[in-house]
C-alpha cells in the first residue's frame, strides 16, 4: 500500500527526515513511534501530499506520490494533529462540505455524512456547532471526516495527543473498529501503549531516522527482552549502584529516579548481586525498546 | 513500473479541477446560509445607512457636481461610488480577515488541501466567494438606490458586473494580504491603510479633479477609481470610450492578483 525508500525532507539546512525506508501492507495498521521532532509529522505530511518530497521514493497505492500528490489525496483520508474543523458550520456540514471537496454531489455528500455520523456515534450532535464539542468528540469528528470519501488509506497524526485518558480510550475503541473494517491505517504516536494496542507493525523513529521495525511483540522480544528491571537506589547509594550495574556489564538506561536494566537473549537481567537498591521486574514494553535504541525516554526533551 | 510512469506523465498535464473551486465556494455558501439574517446587516443595512446619510443628508447641503460638462445632483453622483466602494469592502474583508481566520486561526486550509483540492483551486474558491459577496451587496444597495431615484439609466444593470469584477480584484488583493500577514494585528493595516483611503479618495465621494493637482495622478492609479468611474457612467447613462481603459485595469489587476495570491499561499502552507 505504501512504499518509501530513502525518503528525505529538508527545511533549509535542517533535515527533518533523513532517508527513511518502510513498507505498509494493505489492510494493516502501521505505526510510527517516536518522540517530538522524530520526523513523524513531516513523513505523514509528505504522504498526504501537503509537503513536497525533498528526495527519495514514495509510492502510495501504486501512485508515485512525489510526482502526483493530488492523485494520492483522491484515495486517502487525513487526520491532522490540530483537528482543522470548521467552526463556521455545523458538525454535519463539516462532513458534507468535506464531501464537496472530493467532488461528491449534494445528495451523496449528505448521505455519506449521515452514514459516518452513525458509524462514529456522533449523530446526536449533528446540528451542534463544532465549538460545543469536547476535545475527544472533536477528535472523533476529525477522524470521521477522513472517512467521508471512503479512503483506502487513512493517515492519523498523533490521534490522541492532548486528550484525557477517557477520551483516549474512546478514540482507541473507534480506531480498533476501523482496523477491523479492513482499511489501511498509518498513524504516528509518542504513546507506546497506543502503538502496542493498535499497531500490527511499527517503526521506531528518532531524529529523522528509522531505528527499528517490526511487530510490537517482536521488537520488545528482540530489543528489550521479556522483562525489564527497575532499580531504585537507596538514599545516597545512587553512584554506588550505578557502578555496580556498570561493572556487571548490564544494559543500563538512566532515567533519573531509577535505572532501567534490560535483559538479553530474551532472558531478564540477573541482578541478585546488586546491593543498596530495590529491584523490581515488569513486562518490557516499547518504551524499553526506545530506551535501548537511543538511551533516552520517549518523552524526554 | 508502467503504471507509475503513466501517473508521472499525468502529473505534467495542467491539473485544474473546477469541482475543487466549487467545493470551496459551497463551503462558504453553507456557512453564509447558516447566518444569513445577520449577514444581511452588512450586505444591505449598513451600506444603506451610509448611502442615505451621504446622499440625502450631505447631498442637501451640496450643490450639483460637475461631471464631464454636465452637472448632476450630488446624491446621484455619490450613489455608484458607495455601491462599488462597498463591494470592495466586502471582498476585501472576506478574503483578508475571513481567509486569515481560515488559514491561521482555524487551520481549515490544511484540511481543504488534504482533500484533493489544489492551492490554485482553493485560492480561486476564496476569491470567487469574495466576488459573490461583492455581487450580493452591489445588488442590494443598487436596488435601494434605484428605488430612491438615484439611478438615472437602465445601463445601471451593468454595475452588477462591475461589482463582481471589483470583488474579484479586491478578493485577490485581500488574499495576498492574508497570505503574507504574520498576525491579525498586521492584517488590520489592510483596512486602515488600504481600504479606508481607497474608499474615500477614489472619486467615490467627490471628483478626483477636486484633489490637489499633484495627488490627481495617484488617485488615477488607485484600483477603486476605475470601477467607480465605470459604475458612475452606467448609472447616469453617460458612456464614453475611455471607460474601456478602466475596465482593462480592473480585469488585468484581478488576473494578476489571483496567481500572486496562489503563489504566496503555496509558499506559506506547502512546506
Amino acid at each position: 500500500m505504501v512504499r518509501a525508500a530513502g525518503l528525505i525532507k529538508k527545511f533549509g539546512a535542517f533535515t527533518a527526515v533523513d532517508g527513511i525506508s518502510f513498507e505498509v501492507r494493505r489492510g494493516e495498521t502501521f505505526g510510527m513511534l517516536g518522540p517530538n521532532g522524530a520526523g513523524k509529522t513531516s513523513t505523514l505530511r509528505m504522504m498526504s501530499g501537503l509537503s513536497p518530497v525533498t528526495a527519495g521514493e514514495l509510492e502510495i497505492d501504486g501512485i508515485d506520490a512525489t510526482a502526483n500528490p493530488r492523485s494520492v489525496r483522491d484515495v486517502i483520508g487525513v487526520v491532522s494533529q490540530h483537528d482543522g474543523l470548521d467552526p463556521d458550520i455545523s458538525v454535519r456540514d463539516n462532513l458534507t462540505v468535506y464531501g464537496f471537496y472530493f467532488g461528491l454531489d449534494r445528495d451523496t455528500a449528505r448521505r455519506r455524512a449521515d452514514e459516518v455520523l452513525d458509524f462514529f456515534a456522533l449523530r446526536a450532535r449533528g446540528d451542534d456547532s463544532v465549538d460545543d464539542l469536547s476535545g475527544g468528540m472533536r477528535r472523533r469528528l476529525s477522524i470521521a471526516r477522513a472517512f467521508v470519501s471512503r479512503p483506502r488509506l487513512v493517515i492519523l497524526d498523533e490521534p490522541t495527543t492532548g486528550l484525557d485518558p477517557a477520551s483516549r480510550n474512546r478514540v482507541w475503541e473507534q480506531l480498533a473498529v476501523l482496523k477491523n473494517s479492513g482499511v489501511t491505517v498509518v498513524m504516528s504516536t509518542h504513546y507506546m501503549e497506543e502503538a502496542a494496542i493498535l499497531c500490527d507493525r511499527l517503526v521506531i523513529m528518532d531524529e529523522g531516522r528509522v531505528l527499528g521495525a517490526g511487530t510490537p511483540d517482536q521488537l520488545i522480544q528482540d530489543l528489550a527482552g521479556a522483562e525489564a528491571a527497575q532499580v531504585r537506589p537507596e538514599e545516597g547509594r545512587r553512584e554506588d549502584v550505578q557502578r555496580q550495574l556498570k561493572d556487571g556489564g548490564h544494559d543500563v538506561s538512566d532515567i533519573g529516579a531509577v535505572f532501567v536494566v534490560h535483559g538479553s537473549d530474551g532472558q531478564r537481567a540477573d541482578l541478585s548481586t546488586i546491593s543498596g537498591a530495590r529491584v523490581t521486574y515488569r513486562a518490557a514494553n516499547l518504551e524499553d525498546v526506545f530506551l535501548t535504541l537511543t538511551g533516552r525516554g520517549l518523552r524526554d526533551e | 513500473m508502467n503504471e507509475s510512469l503513466a501517473v508521472r506523465r499525468d502529473a505534467r498535464r495542467f491539473d485544474f479541477r473546477l469541482r475543487g473551486v466549487v467545493g470551496v465556494w459551497l463551503r462558504h455558501y453553507t456557512a453564509f446560509k447558516g447566518g444569513w439574517m445577520i449577514e444581511m446587516t452588512g450586505i444591505l443595512i449598513e451600506p444603506v445607512f451610509i448611502l442615505a446619510a451621504v446622499a440625502f443628508g450631505i447631498g442637501e447641503l451640496v450643490g450639483d457636481v460637475e461631471t464631464r460638462g454636465d452637472g448632476v445632483k450630488y446624491a446621484v453622483f455619490v450613489a455608484p461610488g458607495i455601491v462599488v466602494g462597498n463591494a470592495m469592502w466586502h471582498a476585501l474583508f472576506e478574503c483578508s480577515w475571513g481567509a486569515f481566520r481560515r488559514l491561521q486561526t482555524n487551520r481549515i486550509y490544511d484540511s481543504i488541501l488534504a482533500a484533493p483540492v489544489s492551492m490554485r483551486e482553493l485560492a480561486l474558491g476564496e476569491i470567487s466567494w469574495g466576488a459573490t459577496r461583492a455581487l450580493m451587496t452591489t445588488a442590494a444597495v443598487l436596488a435601494f438606490a434605484s428605488v430612491t431615484g438615484l439611478v438615472e439609466s437602465p445601463w445601471a444593470v451593468g454595475i452588477l458586473g462591475i461589482g463582481i469584477l471589483t470583488g474579484f480584484m479586491f478578493g485577490g488583493f485581500g488574499l495576498i494580504a492574508a497570505a503574507i500577514a504574520p498576525s491579525t494585528h498586521m492584517l488590520t493595516l489592510v483596512f486602515t491603510m488600504v481600504g479606508t483611503p481607497l474608499f474615500f479618495f477614489s472619486g467615490t465621494f467627490f471628483p478626483i479633479s477636486t484633489l490637489p493637482r499633484w495627488i490627481e495622478p495617484i488617485a488615477w492609479a488607485l484600483p477603486l477609481t476605475h470601477p467607480v468611474r465605470i459604475a458612475r457612467a452606467l448609472a447616469t447613462g453617460d458612456l464614453y470610450l475611455s471607460l474601456l481603459w478602466s475596465l482593462l485595469y480592473l480585469v488585468v489587476a484581478g488576473l494578476l492578483f489571483y496567481p500572486i495570491a496562489t503563489h504566496l499561499l503555496r509558499r506559506r502552507l506547502l512546506i
